[in-house]
């Protein structure tokens, strides 16, 4: 019998890459999320012309603009496969465990991909000046990991709504809402050209940790009937 | 690995609000055995099978794998078993090769591109294994699935209708793989309505 | 049972209009927080109840922690209004705004926001057993984020909030008889809350 058991690593790397490998060939979350972002962006500094915004403003504008960005895109890894049906195949073979981590993995990935893309051009419409960029990019990862671990649980119970989207924004907002005060006011920090305090930063890695953790936990109840 | 597994119902039944499918269903099937389940449209039989693979909950009653003297937990059992169903959809972005490989990964078989191909070949999917299913037609799509059942070497088979959409030439293939799995010691469990499917049965029942 | 409720209400009633004196510095609006305390009081305890009741459920599978749930949600989702109401008009009152993100503002609201989530989210699901299991992960879920909010919002808003009944030194700083009347309204409140629950609950029973 050629079976040989692989960990759960190589589970998790599966799911992620066949969710990246469909995303390439149809390209629609990505596009749709970066076109978002873009528009967003844009109305925002059309609106305001040439009016400088006050630091602590900017960096509000800066994750409310990731936040929604996410919620227009983020919830399709489990939306996706519930309506196409394939939800059924990836139940019966594919772990709990496995599922969650692999989706999770990608959403990050996803995530700080349009982070990378939206930064330049925030910095260019915005004309904001950074300052501690190390710092300021450990704050981006962070606020993102946490985005994406708080929409990718509530993607699997927005799912099972039939695909009642609108949702997704109500449910994932509570949940994600300590860490997104936090990231805001580190980012206004940085912008201030303070240092943010590095229990800021410990905090929303703690919260990152306890909520990875915790998506695990009840994953399998949402999982397995 | 476990050659002597066995499937055990106890007491099984289903219903769904009021309506009743089916009520204290017992038996076992061992290693090597065929049971075949019969009976009209809605009267559960895909229910059932759902409810073998865990898909599903019973009402009442409790499917039990046992193996070695020893019951398998919910992992243990989605690991040994294998489901062709209608309701199983494969990945339509992914070509025929991608998912094979894609769901052996994910049931932790190494299947290297040698015998990939060779199953493709083994169910006529041979040439098309390259595209996307996307452009499949539903026989093609059957063949996926039958392709991905030789690929997993599951011991317990569930076969919900599995020569639905196939042609004079699929249906022996089944016939075959049904034949071959026999002798090698796997356990299949059949829903279907074609005598000619229920020819292997050691076992059979019939819902109403 | 309901007519000794209805008394002690009444009871307490007197006592706040005709017996607790004004309060130095806040007047005769320091009658507001005889009915903000206690519903304030009482939609935190339908949350904490709401997610005991979702780990119930969810280990035991047993449908009567489900509406248990439920119905405190649905409860404290109403006293979380009025404690919202009520804490508005006492701020308009006293700080001449309603609404100024105070740490207990934005804390009532942030339960506001759960309790409206998770209410949604069980409308938006048919199935019973379904609509169950995925809003109890969404009850604990969201009960997760209360120990963080604890920790960031004092850091965040500026209080102009009253000191707590039990300041940090642990010292009362309340006149005995207001006390007295404190607690005699949060018991009437609770009370009333853990009526109106029984009484949901049964509904439920019997419909089902």
């Amino acid at each position: 019998m050629p079976t040989i058991r692989l960990n759960l690593l190589n589970c998790i790397w599966a799911i992620m890459m066949k969710d990246g490998l469909c995303e390439f060939r149809t390209r629609y979350a990505v596009s749709a999320l970066f076109m978002f972002a873009l528009i967003s962006l844009a109305s925002i500094s059309m609106s305001i012309g040439a009016a400088s915004l006050p630091a602590d403003l900017t960096a509000a504008l800066l994750w409310v603009l990731l936040f929604f960005c996410a919620m227009a895109g983020l919830s399709r890894v489990f939306v996706q496969e519930e309506e196409s049906g394939t939800i059924i195949a990836l139940q019966l073979y594919g772990s709990g465990q496995a599922v969650l981590f692999g989706k999770l993995l990608f959403n990050i990935i996803m995530l700080l991909a349009l982070t990378m893309l939206i930064i330049p051009l925030f910095i260019l419409f915005l004309n904001v000046d950074i300052y501690h960029w190390s710092i300021f990019i450990v704050v981006l990862i962070l606020g993102d990991i946490g985005i994406a671990a708080a929409s990718t649980i509530t993607a699997a119970m927005v799912a099972k709504t039939q695909g009642k989207n609108a949702l997704f924004t109500v449910l994932t907002f509570p949940i994600l809402l300590p860490q997104f005060l936090s990231s805001i006011s580190a980012t206004a920090k940085i912008l201030m050209n303070v240092k943010p305090d590095i229990s800021d930063i410990l905090f929303m890695a703690a919260y990152n940790v306890v909520l990875m953790i915790a998506s695990s936990i009840v994953f399998d109840y949402l999982w397995y009937d | 690995m476990y050659r002597d597994i066995s499937v055990k119902l106890v007491d099984v039944s289903k219903s769904i609000g009021t309506r009743v499918l089916f009520t204290g269903i017992n038996l076992v099937v061992n290693a090597g055995q065929c049971l075949v389940i019969t009976g009209p449209n809605g009267s559960g039989k895909s229910t059932l099978l759902k409810i073998i693979a865990g898909l599903n909950q019973p009402t009442t009653g409790a499917i039990q794998i046992i193996s070695n003297n020893k019951q398998f937990d919910a992992e243990e059992r989605r690991a040994c078993l294998g489901l062709i169903s209608p309701e199983i959809i494969l990945y339509a972005d992914l070509t025929g090769r991608e998912n094979i490989l894609f769901f052996t990964r994910l049931r932790k078989i190494r299947c290297n591109e040698h015998q990939i191909e060779g199953y493709c070949q083994k169910v006529g999917l041979a040439i098309d294994k390259d595209q996307l299913v996307r452009t499949y037609s539903t026989g093609m799509r059957q063949r996926l699935k039958l392709a991905l059942m030789l690929a997993m070497q599951p011991l317990l088979w569930l076969l919900d209708e599995p020569s639905s959409n196939l042609d004079a030439d699929g249906k022996r293939l089944i016939a075959q793989m049904i034949s071959n799995g026999l002798e090698q010691n796997a356990a299949i469990i059949i829903a279907t309505n074609e005598p000619w499917e229920a020819e292997h049965a050691d076992y059979k029942i019939e819902l109403a | 049972m309901k007519l000794i409720l209805l008394l002690w209400i009444m009871g307490v009633i007197y006592a706040v209009f005709y017996i607790v004196p004004p309060a130095e510095g806040l007047g005769e609006l320091v009658r507001i927080a005889f009915f903000h305390i206690p519903v304030a009081w009482v939609s935190v305890l339908a949350f904490l109840l709401s997610a005991g009741w979702s780990v119930q459920y969810l280990r035991t599978r047993d449908i009567q922690y489900d509406w248990k749930s439920s119905a405190a949600a649905s409860l404290g989702l109403l006293f979380c209004l009025l404690a919202t109401i009520s804490g508005a008009v006492f701020a308009k009152l006293t700080w001449g705004a309603y609404w100024n993100w105070d740490p207990r503002q934005t804390s009532i609201f942030i339960l506001l926001l759960i309790y409206g989530a998770y209410l949604v989210l069980r409308s938006s699901i048919q199935e019973e057993k379904e609509r169950a299991r995925i809003s109890a992960v969404y009850a604990l879920l969201s009960f997760l984020t209360v120990p963080f909010l604890v920790f960031i919002i004092p850091r965040f808003y500026f209080s102009l909030h009253p000191e707590p009944v039990i300041n940090s030194a642990g010292k009362l700083e309340m006149d005995t008889i207001m006390i007295y009347v404190l607690l005699a309204a949060v018991g009437a409140c609770t009370a009333l809350f853990w009526q109106c629950f029984n009484y949901m609950v049964l509904n439920k029973q019997k419909s089902a």
